[in-house]
């Protein structure tokens, strides 16, 4: 009798199995509570966090002087004065005026037109010491993120691209974008720029999209923005080049649009903000306004948007300038692209992380409680004891099947014809239908299968998107875990409860409370436009993985509770009490 | 003692003598920017025969009065030593500076020079065997005659030519290469293999010769070009083996960084070693501090009858922007200009505070040694020719010399460098926008990787035709093998509605081979007047083996530049700009990672489970007891260790207790 005989004997003894099989639910429970614990408390603690550090030694970020000052100050505001002249024309126009400033220093421009989304003007120096395979991005789009004229950022480009020119140092080729919008014109032009455009200086390895609105000579503080499409982040090391370089000339960074107060503070509450507050902005990213970095996610190019906050402070646009200025020397040093550092991390604060490693098991333990849902449905449903291509057992797989075709074609239905209220109230009225038709009573062992398909496909989605897409992954894993708790209708009390439950993780309903509650940009029912416009114009994921991913899950737990139209020969629950009879 | 008084005093009289010379020579000439003329009128330089192509050498055919005087003040200057029949050899030079739109540059310095007769046949072991090398390079004979090379063409070219506003490229773009290094010869063998073998030698003693990387040229390389890169010429090639054939080789190193040390060598193999003549001039810190700069060298041989000679051309051009080098020879940081300093434009809002800046100055004055900071070192003596420099400028510069700060002016605006003395030239003109007129290009051609993603992507050429002429050209591509082109997804985009037919005549297509043979690709193209199209294919990326990644793997891989042969309306040559290909890169420590913690997982679980399944718990008698009944040869091996070790224990406490 060798050693895991004894054990099986020991636990069949103890009847550990069928305890085990007992705890299931709560198990599940507690997984997913474990998920939400792990990010949101255990995160911030100390000692679960690193600081941030430069892992790419070439970067050396401040090491040299920045000269982006004095009277380079005098230029910068005869340029804005020109600038703030052209906000009446049209963005032809603008653009053919920058591009003559533009071609007095040497630099090759070119338009790009796009009927959609107006006119793009770009503008190439050739570095003198590099071979021109590789380029570095400045964009500078008309209109921010928010709409206003962006009057700061243009001059600061235009200003700085002529003191660009006149530096040997260059061994990447500096763009410089002047797009319409920081969204759909600038994601065009990238587009375009590896398709079809005929002026090209090389890959792009970098990005800085700068936004200054307003003629204010001075500002605050520095936001940084720096969560891409699809969760995609550019390279840690960029972002933390950025934070060393602003702090390095005094000015104080706020990520993701913290808030000023929130921005001074650095205790355990802060950081759990400004971390939350990052993976929000990672899950909606493409859906918020988007502020220029969103544009460039997808083709290996790490962007980062600077943007300077409050009109009055000590700190003057030379010294914002400059920030671009170092990040530009710093990656002008590389040789090989970026790839030393993260790519997948959470800031809990400028200088503060937390790697993939760490992060992870929060989404995983979704995954985890939505498997363990499956398993202990699928031992209650008893499809372990029919026969495998059973009507019975085959009913919740067709009904899977109609409830994914079907949520594709409303994902594609949707996006030509937007009626957001007919979406909800269409959703409303399927989560209160168990509650209606549940009534007559229905049989467990189909409510149990439907709910282990509908688990078991809700914790592959988020099993594939947890490392691709962690912030969507977890949120979906959050919003949908009520579903978890949506038990067979047995009184009325059970059904009340179920409707709630189902309400609250619709995913339509659900983000759209989240969001109305979160995101005040995003209030009333604009989301859902938003994110179909994320699909259709950056080619954002988001709407589809709910559409496709999370609404099947979510019909086949609604239809769980209602009764189907056919009756299985001997009904189930007879069946189930034979066979254990047939064991015994 | 005295000796020493002696030359004191000999070396006052002499300091005196020299003062007094030069002033009178000012006195002589009253208005000096006025007076055409040049510095060494003495003699005029009349040998062309073995002439530069500028057909600048013959000077001056206006002579002043003045230079009657000067020419006479020399006659009655005391001469020790008249160089009677001093040895000349068949060495010119030749400094051609040409300003470009928007204050740009070009420095062109030519050199050529021929190797005296060859002994065709004779091996250079043969004990007879006779080498004599004036100004012909010692180093480059016989590399040619152990390779077996007629012909040989080496670029180093970096930087971005803007052909847009800078025209045709000088000598109508043959004598620069792509970004990096460019090789190609014509080697004599009597099979390809041979040929091979030659070129791979000849790659190596280059390599050796000009400090680059050159000998990384291997097969995955090669190309065997057939249209592009034909020897140019009216007589054909010398073949000294009449059984033997000649095979055109060539290779590409993109983005080789060209330094220095490249340049060093170019100087080395000039009689003048850099040390005088326009040579003199040539210094790493500024010549690659340029935007552009091209060094080659073409070697070919050449006979008539049975008497052979090498010919050989080095080259090395330089673009410059005239203002920003003069400005960073004055300030080596471009910090921010004083307010007075400001250039501002006044029809703009300006004031103390604001400034719209004015573009560059259309005026310029400056002197060559500003930009090359130093001065040309006399000429170079053993020559045939004196050294030339001449300013192709249009009417609105003015060009002088500059010998003992002395400006002297001629109507071509070309010099003749004779003495031994220190030479400089003057530029200035008022309106810079006025050059000589660039020579239009015939064709704009422009290439970029398109695509999304690590397994595929895509070459996109753009083919411009400014002209009113249909262009023919031949376009041609050596791609690394692991780019796996696909051919039949050429595409054509054009607004007039052109097919592939129309545009491309014949193509060549010599499919890669993994790691042996790079796809070779040769269009025959004619793109109608004022046309613009594109052509482009897709590609996958292969996968490499974990070694064949280079050390810096990440930064991606260079894509040598396309090379496109105008044959039609004018003979021109470009070449498009490099690419850098990302391929999928593993992460190198990644593996020693996995690696481990899979061990180590695996491990654990193993032993456990292992443990599990076989090992069981009993009691240490029953464990005994069982060991003790075991049957047959085992149960007695371990009855008779047991009964030892019983033994043996005995023994101990036998022992103990004494």
């Amino acid at each position: 009798m060798a050693l895991i005989e004894k054990l099986q004997r020991r636990i069949i003894d103890l009847g550990l199995l069928p305890r085990i099989v007992r705890f299931l639910p709560k198990l599940s429970i507690l997984c997913g509570i474990l998920g939400i614990c792990w990010l949101t408390l255990l995160l911030p603690l100390e000692g679960q966090y690193r600081h941030t550090y430069i892992s790419e030694n070439a970067l050396m970020p401040s090491q040299a002087y920045s000269y982006f000052r004095e009277t380079e100050w005098n230029i910068l505001r005869g340029y804005r004065t020109q600038i703030q002249v052209l906000e009446e024309k049209s963005s032809k126009e603008r653009n053919e005026v920058v591009a003559s400033w533009f071609q007095e220093f040497g630099a090759k421009t070119a338009f790009y037109e796009d009927d959609l989304h107006g006119n793009t003007m770009y503008g190439v120096l050739h570095a003198p010491r590099g071979d021109g395979t590789e380029a570095m991005v400045l964009a500078a789009p008309w209109y921010n993120g928010d709409g206003e004229y962006n009057i700061g950022g243009a001059a600061l480009a235009t200003a700085l691209s002529r003191f660009f020119s006149r530096w040997p140092v260059w061994s990447k080729n500096i763009i410089i974008v002047f797009s319409d919008d920081p969204e759909a014109s600038l994601r065009s032009w990238v587009h375009a720029y590896h398709t079809s455009l005929d002026l090209t200086g090389g890959s792009i390895e970098s990005a800085v999209v700068l936004d200054y609105p307003g003629s204010n000579d001075f500002f605050k503080y520095v936001e940084i923005y720096y969560a891409g499409l699809n969760g995609e982040l550019p390279n840690l090391d960029l972002v933390n080049v950025a934070v060393h370089i602003t702090e390095h000339e005094g000015m104080k960074v706020s990520l993701n649009g913290v808030s000023e107060e929130e921005m001074e503070k650095r205790n355990y509450f802060s950081k759990m903000k400004t971390m939350m507050v990052g993976v929000k902005k990672m899950a909606l990213s493409g859906v918020q306004s988007c502020y220029g970095n969103e544009a460039f996610s997808g083709w290996r190019i790490q962007a980062i948007v600077l943007r300077a906050r409050g009109t009055d402070g000590p700190f003057d646009i030379t010294t914002f300038g400059r920030i671009p200025e170092a990040t530009f020397r710093s990656v002008n040093n590389l040789l090989e692209k970026f790839h030393q550092s993260f790519f997948f991390y959470l800031l809990l604060a400028p200088r503060y992380f937390v790697s993939i490693a760490s992060y992870l098991p929060a989404a995983v333990a979704f995954s985890v409680s939505f498997i363990v849902a499956t398993l202990d449905c699928v031992l209650k449903s008893g499809a372990s004891n029919t026969p495998a291509f059973s009507v019975h057992n085959l009913s919740a797989v067709i009904g899977f099947t109609v409830a994914l075709l079907l949520s594709f074609a409303l994902s594609i239905l949707f996006s030509h014809w937007q009626y957001s209220s007919l979406l909800i109230s269409c959703n409303a009225v399927i989560a209160v239908l168990p509650a209606i038709f549940g009534r007559q009573g229905i049989e467990a062992s189909h409510s149990y299968q439907f709910k282990s398909v509908a688990f078991l496909y809700l914790s592959v989605v988020l099993t594939s998107l947890l490392v691709i897409n962690f912030a969507l992954a977890f949120g979906i894993g959050l919003l949908a875990f009520p579903l978890i708790l949506v038990k067979a209708p047995m009184t009325s009390r059970q059904r009340v409860k179920n409707t709630i439950l189902l309400i609250l993780s619709n995913p339509f309903i659900s983000t759209l409370l989240f969001v109305n509650t979160f995101e005040p940009q995003l209030s009333g029912l604009q989301l859902f436009h938003r994110l179909v416009q994320a699909w259709q114009k950056l080619g954002c994921w988001t709407w589809s993985v709910v559409c496709i991913g999370w609404l099947p899950s979510w019909l086949l737990v609604a239809c769980s509770g209602i009764p189907m139209p056919y009756q299985p020969v001997g009904g189930p629950s007879q069946r189930l009490g034979s066979s254990t009879k047939k064991t015994q | 003692m005295r000796a020493l008084l002696v030359l004191f005093w000999a070396f006052l009289v002499a300091k005196a003598q020299e003062v007094r010379s030069s002033i009178d020579e000012e006195l002589l000439i009253p208005n000096e920017t006025e007076s055409a003329g040049s510095a060494d009128e003495t003699c005029i330089a009349e040998d062309s025969s073995f002439g530069l192509d500028s057909g600048n050498s013959t000077s001056n055919d206006k002579e002043d009065p003045v230079e009657e005087e000067l020419l006479n003040e020399a006659l009655q200057k005391p001469v020790f030593f008249e160089k009677q029949d001093a040895i000349k050899y068949p060495f010119a030079e030749q400094l051609t500076l040409k300003p470009l739109p928007r204050n740009y540059m070009v420095a062109s310095f030519q050199f050529q020079m021929a190797s005296n007769n060859l002994s065709v046949g004779q091996s250079e072991t043969d004990f007879d065997a006779y080498r004599h090398y004036t100004v012909f390079p010692k180093a480059i004979s016989p590399i040619l005659e152990y390779t077996n090379t007629r012909q040989l063409h080496l670029r180093f070219t970096h930087g971005l030519w803007d052909s847009e506003s800078w025209g045709q490229l000088p000598h109508k773009g043959s004598k620069s290469g792509g970004n990096g290094v460019e090789l190609w010869a014509v080697i004599e063998a009597d099979s390809k293999e041979i040929a091979f073998r030659h070129w791979v030698s000849l790659a190596n003693s280059l390599s050796g010769l000009f400090c680059s990387s050159i000998n990384f040229i291997d097969s995955e390389r090669t190309t065997y070009p057939v249209s592009s890169f034909q020897p140019q010429g009216d007589g054909g090639l010398p073949v000294f083996n009449a059984t033997n054939g000649l095979f055109l080789i060539r290779a590409a190193l993109a983005n080789e960084p060209i330094c220095t040390e490249n340049l060093t060598p170019f100087l080395k193999l000039l009689p003048t070693r850099g040390k005088s003549g326009i040579s003199s001039l040539l210094d790493g810190h500024k010549v690659f501090d340029s935007n552009w700069h091209s060094m080659s060298l073409d070697v070919e041989t050449t006979c008539d009858g049975n008497d052979c000679k090498y010919h050989m051309e080095e080259l090395i051009e330089i673009v410059f922007n005239v203002p920003n080098t003069l400005a960073r020879a004055e300030k080596p940081i471009p910090k921010p200009v004083k307010e007075s300093d400001l250039k501002c434009d006044e029809s703009k809002p300006h004031d103390n505070f604001e400034c719209f800046p004015l573009p560059q100055s259309k005026e310029i004055k400056f002197r060559l040694s500003e930009l090359f900071g130093k001065q040309i070192v006399g000429s170079s003596l053993i020559s045939e020719s004196p050294s030339q420099i001449c300013a192709d400028v249009s009417d609105n510069w003015k060009a002088y010399i500059d010998v003992d700060n002395m400006l002297f002016a001629t109507d071509n605006n070309c010099f003749s460098v004779k003495e031994n003395k220190l030479h400089d030239l003057y530029l200035e003109s008022d309106d810079t926008t006025q050059v000589t007129p660039p020579e239009s290009v015939p064709l704009y051609v422009s290439r970029s990787l398109t695509g999304y993603g690590q397994d595929s992507g895509g070459l996109r050429t753009v083919f411009k035709n400014p002209g009113n002429e249909s262009v023919n050209a031949i376009y041609f591509e050596a791609l690394p093998w692991y780019m796996r082109i696909y051919l039949s997804s050429l595409k054509i985009e054009s607004a007039d509605g052109l097919e592939i037919e129309d545009v491309v005549r014949g193509t060549y297509y010599l499919p890669a081979i993994d790691r042996e043979r790079p796809t070779h690709l040769e269009y025959n193209l004619t793109i109608p007047a004022n046309t613009t199209i594109a052509l482009s294919y897709q590609f996958d990326k292969a996968l490499l083996k974990y070694a064949e990644y280079p050390p810096d793997a990440n930064h991606g891989f260079e894509i040598e530049s396309a090379v496109v042969t105008v044959l039609e309306p004018v003979r021109y040559e470009m070449r498009t700009a490099t690419l850098l290909l990302s391929l999928s890169t593993p992460d190198f420590s990644m593996p020693y990672n996995v690696i481990i913690l899979t061990s180590t997982v695996m491990g654990l679980a193993f032993g456990t489970l292992f443990n599990l399944m076989v090992k069981r718990l009993v009691p240490l008698e029953e464990a005994d007891r069982q060991a003790s009944l075991r049957p047959g040869l085992k149960g007695k091996v371990a009855r008779m260790l047991k009964a030892f070790s019983l033994k043996r224990k005995k023994v101990d406490e036998v022992k103990k207790r004494q």
